[in-house]
């Protein structure tokens, strides 16, 4: 049973940087619509969200291409084997790939064998697409079940990002071996402000307003202890074009300063392996 | 249970002490993970479980160190069980000379619990703070008042204020079994109204939990109710009882409007944070000076 060991209070980030910033964008392409009454595909929700698989995706990576920063993408292996080409040039960009459930199944509740099977499928389809070895993991509806992390060691992940806890990563001793969580908020996640089929609550200025303030707490707080900053981007909310453009601008501003870095999870999880004082 | 207790307001206009136009009493709400939502299996949900704990183990610190970096006092309304398992955090509110109120054990919402467990849980709470803070309470709020809420405060505590019911502008004494207790409403002005959709005690939906304000919405509508209180405030007493939760505006992005609401505020003369046991001890002058002397009716 996966028991947190303590909180890293005292990463090491690379000299010069004050705070890493990470970019993590969920990629699913309409697998997490919930389904109409009688199981009935939700064309309409369910085609809001595809359009991250056709189009989002490919939006996000320009933009990324065209700052210069390189971040994580959540991807479900369902996703992927609909539209592998992304993940490829994702891969192939610098960006790192993670998995994100296979069809956006939700675990809380399920049996360790299911879970474990949906972990290894996923993983699987996600190396076969990209070539390359996958490491972290967030719960698609951020509910992991009490072995998440037990199932993720085991399957040779290094780090997870679902919890919703704390501002600095935090140490796992898990059944087969050590994990780095990196908790991550829904403060900001772009699709409550944005996105059909939540209520724009805020609408753009409101999420860069979101943004904003975030990092400057955060990077103000570095004075005093260790932060890290995480945003919760869905590909199929943020990829169209006017809040790509809010995204764009908040990537300009921070590539203003040169004491924070774009990272991706594995690079701060690499950070943040062994163990501050709690 | 019927009431037996009346509700005493003033015939004669209270007044805050010379010179305070406006106290802004906060409550700052510590609860951690204690009222995280549970699915019907009977567990919680690892979601809003994660977005309340935010508050134990960072967000309380977070607004903690912006009061003390504005030199501001205000009223830190806890849990029991927040107090047990994030003792550090308490201890230090206590030491920079906060008020303190207990917010029931494990933030159990009071209106579905018999008196008679609604009365434990209200004395293993108190016991809470006096064991491991070494503090008497003085304040009460409820979770979600029961009918028995006041009844049960005055009959078997000596409480010096209630901080739990929203129907009132200014506070009012409540006399019955020979006891009495102040009452200092609360109110909307408040994160949990202007910042979040919160799940509880609405179930999450398929979507997501949490549809939530931007920080420059939450601090406009503070800033509008405090200019309207301001205004009010010319001729007559007024209140602005501003609750903000841990999980909530102690998120960093969200924490920006309680730093920038508090140098606004503080900008303005006749201004002043108060806590609530500071209210207490002035309105219960109002409340003395006027029944010295015999009513009208």
């Amino acid at each position: 049973m996966a028991t947190e060991i303590g909180t890293i209070t005292t990463p090491k980030w690379p000299t010069g940087v004050r705070l890493p910033v990470a970019l993590t964008f969920e990629h699913q392409s309409g697998e997490g619509a919930p389904t109409l009454p009688g199981e009935r595909p939700n064309y309409m929700v369910g085609g809001a969200m595809e359009y991250g698989g056709r189009i989002g995706i490919w939006n996000i990576l320009e933009v990324l291409d065209r700052c210069g920063v390189k971040a994580t993408f959540f991807v479900c292996g369902m996703t992927a084997e609909k539209y592998p080409e992304s993940i490829r040039a994702a891969h192939k960009a610098g960006h790192e790939i993670a998995g994100m459930s296979y069809a956006f199944e939700r675990v809380r509740t399920a049996s360790p064998e299911r879970e474990r099977g949906i972990v290894l499928k996923t993983a699987k389809v996600l190396e076969d697409v990209c070539g390359a070895k996958i490491k972290g993991w967030r719960c698609p509806d951020y509910r992991m079940s009490a072995q998440t992390l037990d199932i993720l060691s085991e399957a040779g992940f290094i780090w997870d990002s679902s919890m919703l806890n704390d501002d600095v990563p935090c140490l796992f001793e898990c059944t087969g071996g050590k994990m780095v969580e990196l908790p991550f908020t829904t403060s900001t996640a772009d699709k409550t402000f944005i996105a059909y089929p939540y209520p724009m609550r805020g609408g753009f200025d409101g999420l860069a307003n979101a943004w904003n303030c975030e990092f400057d707490v955060l990077y103000r707080e570095t004075e005093r202890a260790a932060r890290l900053m995480i945003l919760s981007i869905q590909t199929w909310a943020t990829g169209r074009p006017t809040p790509l453009r809010t995204l764009r601008q908040f990537i300009e501003r921070l590539t203003t300063y040169n004491d924070i870095q774009f990272a991706r999870c594995s690079e701060i999880a690499g950070w943040s392996s062994h163990k501050g004082s709690h | 249970m019927a009431a037996k207790w009346k509700e005493v307001q003033l015939q004669k206009p209270g007044r805050w002490p010379d010179g305070i136009r406006l106290p802004i009493v906060i409550s700052v709400h510590h609860q951690s993970e204690e009222a995280a939502f549970v699915l019907p299996d009977g567990r919680p949900d690892p979601f809003d479980y994660g977005e309340r704990q935010y508050g134990g183990r960072r967000g309380a610190w977070r607004l903690f160190e912006i009061m003390q970096k504005h030199n501001v006092l205000g009223t830190w309304i806890i849990c029991g069980a927040t107090v047990e398992k994030y003792p550090q955090i308490s201890r230090e509110v206590v030491k920079a000379g906060h008020a303190l109120a207990g917010h029931t054990y494990e933030h159990e919402m009071m209106c579905n619990y018999p008196p008679e467990e609604e009365l434990e849980l209200i004395k293993k709470t108190v016991s809470v703070f006096e064991d491991l803070l070494g503090q008497r309470l003085r304040g009460w709020r409820t979770c979600f008042a029961s009918h028995h809420t006041i009844d049960i405060l005055l009959q078997n505590f000596d409480f010096e204020w209630d901080g739990s019911i929203w129907n009132d502008d200014l506070p009012y004494m409540i006399e019955g079994y020979g006891k009495k207790i102040l009452e200092i409403p609360f109110s909307s002005y408040s994160d949990a109204i202007t910042a979040v959709q919160i799940t509880n005690p609405t179930p999450p939906t398929p979507y997501s939990t949490w549809p939530s304000n931007p920080p420059d919405f939450i601090l406009r509508q503070m800033k509008a109710q405090f200019d309207a209180l301001y205004e009010r405030g010319a001729d007559r007493a007024v209140l602005m009882p501003l609750s903000v939760h841990d999980f909530i505006v102690g998120r960093p992005s969200r924490s920006m409007v309680l730093d920038e609401f508090i140098t606004y505020a503080k900008q303005f003369e006749g201004v002043v944070f108060a806590t609530h046991d500071d209210l207490s001890k002035w309105w219960s002058k109002n409340y003395a000076a006027e029944t010295a002397s015999p009513r009208s009716n």
